[in-house]
């Protein structure tokens, strides 16, 4: 483990010394910040029209708008989501292609550590900067709590804004170890980046493809497709099939890494 | 005692032979020139004894563990510097030095000690803390070089190690290997053959993929003179046994 720790050590140092993390940081916060202002002028808007008709009046879909969590940082974290899905294959792109490239494979192969070792320090080190990259969105919480009033006490639910989060950085765990695996494979980052995209796109949305099929294709699909699990944590519902599906698929594609590495040996 | 044992080895790449069963064997201490002609090769070669490519047939054995079995037992045995020094050039050499250290297991105790000893072995005290990037050729293979060096692997298996090297360098990386023989067992590839006959006891001349001539480099030149005629040179010698 030790090994593993100081791969994931040489991955952070490098992350902070490149431009790399910095530009897609910034251009998450820069794209969140932006739908966020938007948001919050709906949200404004919403209250001074609710205030004038009253909520009793007012059309049942626009209840989201009675507090700020439904109102604004749910719908932030939807956006996020799609974020995320760019900005995490972006980090962790050069995982091994960078490697394969720089010939620094080479090294790592050479000196003693075991293949698990290096696939898991190097996962440790995606998903640091990647937690690290998403983490900057929590601001937008942050300032609404500062800044934000309620009738009832606190301007946010926390609970229900933290499970939202932790929806992200599983969404985020899940696209930094598909795009590691798919990074062991070539030598090209750009490939790895916009495979892991697609793919991850395509795991998000698949559920609506799915809605044409025939069941049990249907059923399944949809459970497989992320976005549903993601809007119940949204909502602030832990539900112990979507935490299983993302564990588990992270489990099986840094396996599936491990293996690939491990082959090099033999082939 | 033999500390490198090869047999047999062969490396295929579909219908194109790199290495065409290899066989040979080094004692330890002992310092092996490993020559040959562009592409004859002599990497495949040294990647297949570092564990880092799988031979297609045949076997290596350092320090009696085999290569492909107990892959671990042999890296901690190996100092290897690749043709292009594995660097990772965002990184200070200081900061390069102490993760590759570590991964070869040198004790938090020990780290500095041990990074002052490879810094001024391989001179590369003056630029521990500046970012590799902006470091000359010269000095990014003394970096390769120091690295190989961590941990003082008992075989050190180096890759044109004098590469980028100035005349000065190389007159100091000579004294370096020299003072490794006896202790280390090494094993350089290179194609400049003045520096063998300076540094190595021993030449392994190999020709697309085979062997052509293993020996000392003294009786390898003897080997290729023709009966009563002028001594030849090393260089002489090397030209005939990869000519036909």
């Amino acid at each position: 483990m030790r090994n593993a720790l100081a791969i994931a050590r040489k991955e952070l140092s490098i992350y902070f010394t490149t431009p790399l993390a910095y530009g897609v940081t910034t251009v998450v916060v820069l794209f969140s910040a932006f739908l966020f202002m938007g948001l919050l002028q709906t949200f404004v808007q919403m209250q001074e029209i609710a205030r004038a008709y009253t909520w009793a009046r007012m059309p049942p879909d626009y209840n989201m708008y009675k507090n700020l969590t439904d109102g604004v940082i749910i719908p932030l974290w939807g956006i996020v989501i799609i974020l995320t899905v760019f900005a995490a294959p972006l980090l962790s792109m050069g995982l091994f292609a960078k490697e394969k490239r720089e010939h620094t494979l080479e090294l790592l192969m050479t000196t003693p550590i075991r293949p698990w070792e290096l696939v898991i320090g190097k996962y440790l080190g995606g998903l640091g900067v990647t937690s690290i990259t998403l983490g900057s969105t929590f601001l937008f919480p942050v300032i609404l709590a500062a800044f934000g009033s309620s009738e009832s006490g606190q301007a946010l639910e926390w609970q229900t804004v933290a499970l939202g989060f932790l929806g992200l950085v599983l969404l985020g765990a899940l696209a930094v170890a598909f795009t590691m695996l798919i990074s062991s494979f070539t030598q090209t980052q750009l490939l790895a980046a916009f495979i892991g995209i697609v793919g991850m796109l395509v795991w998000l949305l698949v559920r609506g493809v799915a809605q044409m099929a025939e069941e049990p294709l249907r059923s399944i699909v949809g459970q497989v497709s992320l976005d549903g699990h993601l809007q119940s944590m949204m909502r602030g519902v832990v539900e112990l099939k979507g935490l299983v599906l993302f564990i588990s698929s992270i489990a099986f594609l840094l396996f599936l890494t491990h293996r690939k590495i491990e082959s090099e040996r033999w082939a | 005692m033999a500390m490198i044992e090869v047999h047999n080895l062969t490396k295929r790449y579909r219908d194109r032979v790199a290495v065409d069963s290899l066989t040979f064997a080094v004692n330890e201490g002992e310092i092996l020139g490993f020559l040959g002609p562009n592409g004859a090769g002599k990497s495949t070669t040294m990647r297949m004894l570092t564990g880092f490519l799988p031979p297609s047939d045949g076997s290596a054995k350092i320090a009696g563990f085999d290569v492909f079995d107990s892959p671990l037992e042999v890296k901690r045995r190996i100092g290897y510097l690749p043709e292009a020094p594995p660097l990772y050039v965002e990184m200070t050499v200081r900061g390069y030095l102490k993760f590759v250290a570590q991964l070869k297991g040198v004790p938090r105790k020990q780290m500095k000690e041990e990074l002052d000893r490879v810094a001024r072995t391989a001179a590369v005290t003056d630029v521990m803390d500046r970012v590799i990037q902006n470091l000359s050729k010269g000095y990014r293979q003394r970096v390769g070089l120091a690295q190989a060096l961590l941990a003082s692997p008992p075989v050190l298996i180096m890759d044109e190690p004098q590469e980028g090297l100035d005349p000065q360098q190389r007159i100091e990386f000579r004294e370096l290997i020299k003072g490794l023989a006896g202790k280390h067992t090494v094993i350089l590839s290179t194609h400049v053959l003045s520096e063998v006959t300076k540094t190595c006891q021993k030449a392994l001349i190999i020709k697309q993929g085979k062997m052509v001539a293993y020996d000392d480099i003294g009786k390898l030149a003897a080997s290729q003179q023709v009966d009563g005629g002028e001594p030849i040179s090393l260089e002489e010698a090397f030209i005939k046994l990869t000519a036909a």
